[in-house]
């Protein structure tokens, strides 16, 4: 029986190329689609799960609101971790992980740099899965010299020598570490990425007792990491106990008159969820994560796309109907009965969904390349043959085909065979559930559109907006420290170039890696809040274009000018010195007592943080140190970077020469977006492809059904734009339906998007015109190619076969 | 009015070629009420399609009116047609989801008459056909005979110069056949041109001349009037 079916099935789809081609093409399209975006979903929820205990480890960060300013940070106090564990039993382990920046190491006499360095604490370990290949493999950890790498490292430094036992120095510390182990990289899904990792017993910060000073990743290992939500409610005592007594201490305000103005508290944060909430920045930041939305975006694209599909499958099965109206008369006169028709429908629809599914799978393997450098991921093809996502896919299956297959087979098994076969089947005609279902389809594409509108709108916005500093033609070498007291010569001969207008130094760049310092502000005696630091001198305003409002630069005919600073608009605000903030002094919160500091000049406010923030105040101190920011005036770049690399050659020392263009770092700041704009740009594509599809396969048959209608017209006197008007009046309408649905909807979502940004654009009319124009435009591409044709048939033709 | 000399049609199928027309020639004057008949193949819907300006001739002239048309694009064709021919068919080709009334005012749409006007128009019309009490019926619930009729209301509502008529009656019993018949007459007495193809002798007694074709060539020419 089921060999009848198939075979009749077979015959079907083969003489329905045209529909049965859009049907396939389309789930086809649908199912790649959401394979390549269930890869990418799973990848992005498995981050960190790969640790055997990562269902009971938890971080603790830190959320505070102190003088208006609100914080949160991933790291926290040096005893945090320890004290923990001592004070509740449900924490059976605490592992803290402190990470430096820069680390520069020797060996052999060679230096090296750009990798990632933190110190551990042994118990690290324990808590989670570091695979140890060489070396100690118990407690690698315990001495306090005591260092692991990864595998990589090892072999850049030692290449095939065996590293166990062999020595690295970090002569910015003073540090020497003896290799004790070798470790496994880190998975692409840790949100840790380290090559070389030091005991923390060596490290004597570590020690510290102080509950005022954050700077350390803690992580808990629980008993039970369900219960997280107990423990945390017992954390404000925590606070209350410890951080209370040094309060005083530190800002001279007792903890109850402090926590009155303020709030500081500890959190626990699951490790399974650290990926995907990065509200959380810190100075020693880990890997970037990854916002959620963007995962709820593209879920719902997927989804999108595949019942646009399943719609196409339904609709055009349905439309067909007029056509196979007489067979299936025929078949009931015959005596088939409706459970036999239904089976064949279904089977059709399972063949077609079947022939689909391979051609996904074939275009998932095809496109997986393209999509990873998209994505910037690294996903494998082995992944999708994991049991639940092969179980997955062959549910979709299952229920693509219920769902296409399901509604044409009942809707056409249930014909009465008297009314099909004694006149031209009428019904069909209008089908409020097909029209239902196009509006539905449209909804989504008019919706997609205009979502990738306002996302582009917002990317050029980024681009485009005045950040208060010219990001061109700066030039950034922050390893000039390195140059050591030969920096001022070396930038001495660099001036001379013609093609160089000015330089600064300073490590503090407002895009890309920076040196972050910031510091408790005092007034008149009393605590405000903490503001950036950036040490800068004389050159730093000019060269990097900063606007200055009133006052003066920093100047070598004042001296060091040590306890004069220029701050931003915001500072000047947030200290009440609204109108006039030169002259003005405040304090420095600093170890010895505070330093009392003099306002000379204010700059306008500019973007020294990425746009995703607001604009915070600043300070700006004559304290020149660090790397070098150069401005330069030629186009002709590959002769200028040759020049100077020529004279840091001449300075002799062992780090090659290394820069960075502050545009390029300014773009990187926003790759993330960028990535996700061109990915959801694609699918975007995608879906109104296959959307369209749909559309012009609607468009056939109303044409086919209407081909005696249109040449009766014709003969009457319509000429071809009237007839053209006509098929695709009732397909606009629709359109214009479903815009009534899609913009509302698509403005509340973007709204949402939106607000992630501290600096966005609003959304305007002519975003949503543009919108409605591109869908029905290509809406009308599509009908108008099949209608024109319709209408150009000689009507003859068409009543010749009546 | 009409005036066509040395007409040819062919028809290119599958390496045959059929000639439709073969250099057909004969005239036929305002006020005129023609019928034309012939076996079944004989070319005489391929004429009628050509008269009508559905089609263009492979050779010859054909003058409407003193100006010549044969090779007139399609866009000039359905300018000059929708204006000046009316169309009767043998299968009706009434448009089956609109309604009597709204089959008979699509002519007056294409020809861009107002609203109101067309309402006039279209009830005067139905008023001589005698189915005004059908104008909010669909085809489908109309007799043949009504069919037809509605059908001849669509070809007159316009005042057409010509009215083409082919088969008229070929799905009609004799008594709705008749009735056709007599509209036509009536119409003809009224004016207006008539050209008929038809099977039926006695049919075709209701006109002046009729024109005999033969594999697409006039064979004899009666005069009945
Ligand atoms: N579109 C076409 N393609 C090929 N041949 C055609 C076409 N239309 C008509 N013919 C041929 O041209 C010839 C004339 O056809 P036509 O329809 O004019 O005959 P007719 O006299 O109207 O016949 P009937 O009385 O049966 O309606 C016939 O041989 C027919 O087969
Ligand atoms: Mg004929």
């Amino acid at each position: 029986m089921l060999r009848n079916y198939l075979k009749s099935a077979r015959r079907t789809i083969l003489k329905n190329k045209g529909v049965y081609g859009i049907n396939i093409i389309g789930l086809s399209l649908g199912l790649a689609s959401c394979l390549l975006i269930l890869l990418f979903i799973l990848d992005e929820v498995s981050y960190d799960s790969y640790h055997q205990k990562s269902e009971d480890i938890v971080r603790v960060v830190f959320k505070a609101e102190i003088g208006g300013e609100e914080i949160s940070e991933a790291v926290v106090m040096p005893p945090v971790g320890p004290t923990l564990e001592k004070e509740f039993p449900e924490v059976l382990t605490a592992a803290r992980l402190r990470k430096m920046n820069n680390p520069k190491l020797t060996y052999n006499n060679k230096n090296y740099g750009d990798f990632e360095f933190a110190y551990i604490d042994p118990e690290f370990l324990e808590v989670f899965d570091l695979k140890i290949i060489k070396g100690n493999n118990t407690n690698p950890l315990e001495n306090p010299k005591a260092v692991i790498i990864t595998e990589k490292q090892a072999e850049r430094y030692f290449g095939t020598e065996n590293p166990i036992g062999k020595n690295l120095s970090f002569e910015q510390w003073d540090k020497q570490f003896t290799v004790t182990a070798v470790i496994e990289e880190f998975p692409e899904n840790s949100h840790f990425e380290f090559g070389v990792l030091a005991s923390m017993e060596g490290y004597d910060y570590a020690k510290s007792t102080s509950w005022v000073n954050s700077d350390f990743h803690t992580y808990l290992l629980l008993k039970d990491g369900e219960q997280y939500k107990n423990l945390e409610a017992k954390l404000p005592g925590i606070m209350d106990k410890y951080m209370g007594p040094q309060i005083r201490e530190a800002i001279g305000v007792s903890y109850s008159e402090f926590k009155d103005k303020n709030q500081v508290g500890l959190f626990l944060q699951p490790l399974t969820e650290i990926h995907l909430n990065p509200d959380f920045v810190s100075s020693g930041d880990l890997k970037p994560g990854m916002d959620i939305k963007y995962l709820y975006i593209f879920g719902a694209v997927a989804i999108f796309m595949l019942f646009i599909a399943c719609i196409n499958f339904m609709n055009l099965a349905t439309a067909a109907a007029s056509k196979r109206a007489k067979e299936v008369g025929i078949r009931k006169v015959l005596g088939s009965g409706q459970k036999q028709l239904v089976k064949q429908f279904l089977t059709e629809s399972f063949l077609a969904t079947i022939i689909a599914a391979l051609l996904a799978i074939l275009l998932v393997v095809l496109f997986l390349p393209t999509f990873n450098q998209l994505a910037g991921k690294s996903l494998q093809i082995i992944d999708l043959l994991q049991f639940s996502i092969v179980l997955t896919t062959m549910g979709l299956i299952v229920f693509v085909a219920f769902l296409a297959g399901g509604y044409p087979a009942f809707f056409l098994s249930s014909f009465k065979p008297v009314q099909v076969l004694k006149s031209r089947f009428a019904s069909s005609g209008k089908s409020s559930l097909r029209n239902g279902l196009v509006v539905f389809q449209f909804i989504i594409s008019a919706g997609l559109i205009l979502a990738t509108i306002v996302v582009y709108q917002q990317m050029a916005f980024i681009q485009n907006k005045d950040l208060g500093y010219h990001k061109d033609h700066i030039l950034v070498i922050r390893e000039a420290h390195l140059l050591g007291e030969q920096r001022e010569a070396f930038k001495n001969q660099v001036l001379k170039d013609p093609r160089v207008t000015s330089i600064s130094n300073s490590s503090f760049v407002p895009a890309g890696p920076t040196d972050i310092s910031m510091s408790g502000v005092l007034l008149g005696g009393e605590y405000q809040r903490r503001m950036f630091i950036y040490n800068v001198d004389e050159a730093y305003i000019p060269t990097l274009g900063l606007d200055l409002v009133s006052g003066r630069n920093f100047s070598k005919e004042f001296g060091a000018e040590r306890n004069r600073v220029v701050i931003n608009e915001t500072a000047a605000r947030s200290l009440g010195f609204h109108k006039d903030p030169i002259g003005k002094t405040f304090t420095l919160d600093t170890e010895d007592g505070g330093r009392e500091l003099n306002i000379i000049g204010l700059v306008k406010d500019f973007h020294f943080k990425s746009l995703h923030r607001e604009i915070e105040p600043l300070i700006l101190m004559n304290n020149p140190y660090g790397g070098l920011i150069i401005r330069i005036n030629t186009a002709d770049i590959s002769t200028l970077l040759a020049n100077i690399e020529n004279q840091w050659q001449k300075f002799n020392i062992k780090e090659p020469f290394s820069y960075t263009f502050l545009d390029e770092s300014f773009n990187r700041t926003y790759l993330r977006e960028q990535k996700m704009g061109t990915i959801l740009s694609i699918f975007t594509g995608l879906t109104i492809f296959v959307a369209c599809m749909g559309l012009f396969g609607l468009v056939t048959f109303a044409a086919e059904r209407r081909v005696r209608e249109i040449g009766i017209r014709k003969v009457l006197g319509s000429s071809i734009p009237e007839i053209i008007a006509l098929l695709s009046r009732d397909f606009i309408r629709l359109i214009l339906i479903s815009f009534l649905i899609a913009f509302p909807l698509g403005y509340f979502l973007m709204e949402q998007w939106l607000e992630d940004f501290a600096y966005r654009i609003e959304i305007k009319w002519w975003m949503f015109l543009l919108a409605a124009f591109l869908t029905t435009f290509i809406a009308l591409m599509t009908i108008g190619f099949k209608s024109f044709k319709a209408a150009s048939v000689n009507p003859i033709k068409s009543l010749r076969t009546e | 009015m009409i005036k066509i000399t040395n007409l040819e049609k062919y028809y290119q199928t599958e390496e045959v070629q059929t000639i439709a027309l073969n250099k057909l020639s004969f005239e036929v004057k305002e006020g005129e009420f023609a019928a034309i008949m012939g076996p079944s193949g004989c070319g005489k819907s391929t004429l009628l399609n050509i008269l009508g300006l559905l089609d263009d001739p492979d050779g010859g002239s054909y003058l409407f009116n003193g100006i010549e048309v044969a090779g007139y694009n399609e866009r000039k064709r359905a300018q000059l047609r929708k204006h000046n021919i009316g169309f009767v068919f043998q299968s009706f080709n009434l448009i089956d989801e609109l309604s009597v009334f709204e089959n008979v005012e699509l002519p007056l749409i294409y020809t861009g008459v107002k609203p109101a006007e067309r309402k006039e128009r279209v009830h005067q019309v139905l008023e001589k056909m005698g189915i005004m009490h059908r104008r909010k019926h669909f085809p489908q619930q109309l007799s043949g005979g009504q069919q037809q009729r509605v059908a001849v209301a669509r070809a007159v509502v316009n005042n057409p110069k010509l009215i083409l008529a082919d088969e008229p009656t070929g799905n009609l019993d004799s008594s709705n056949g008749n009735e056709v018949m007599d509209l036509l007459t009536e119409l003809n007495e009224a004016g207006t041109t008539i050209i008929m193809v038809t099977h039926s002798e006695h049919d075709a007694k209701f006109s002046h001349r009729i024109i005999r074709m033969l594999d697409g060539q006039k064979v004899t020419e009666n005069v009945l009037v």
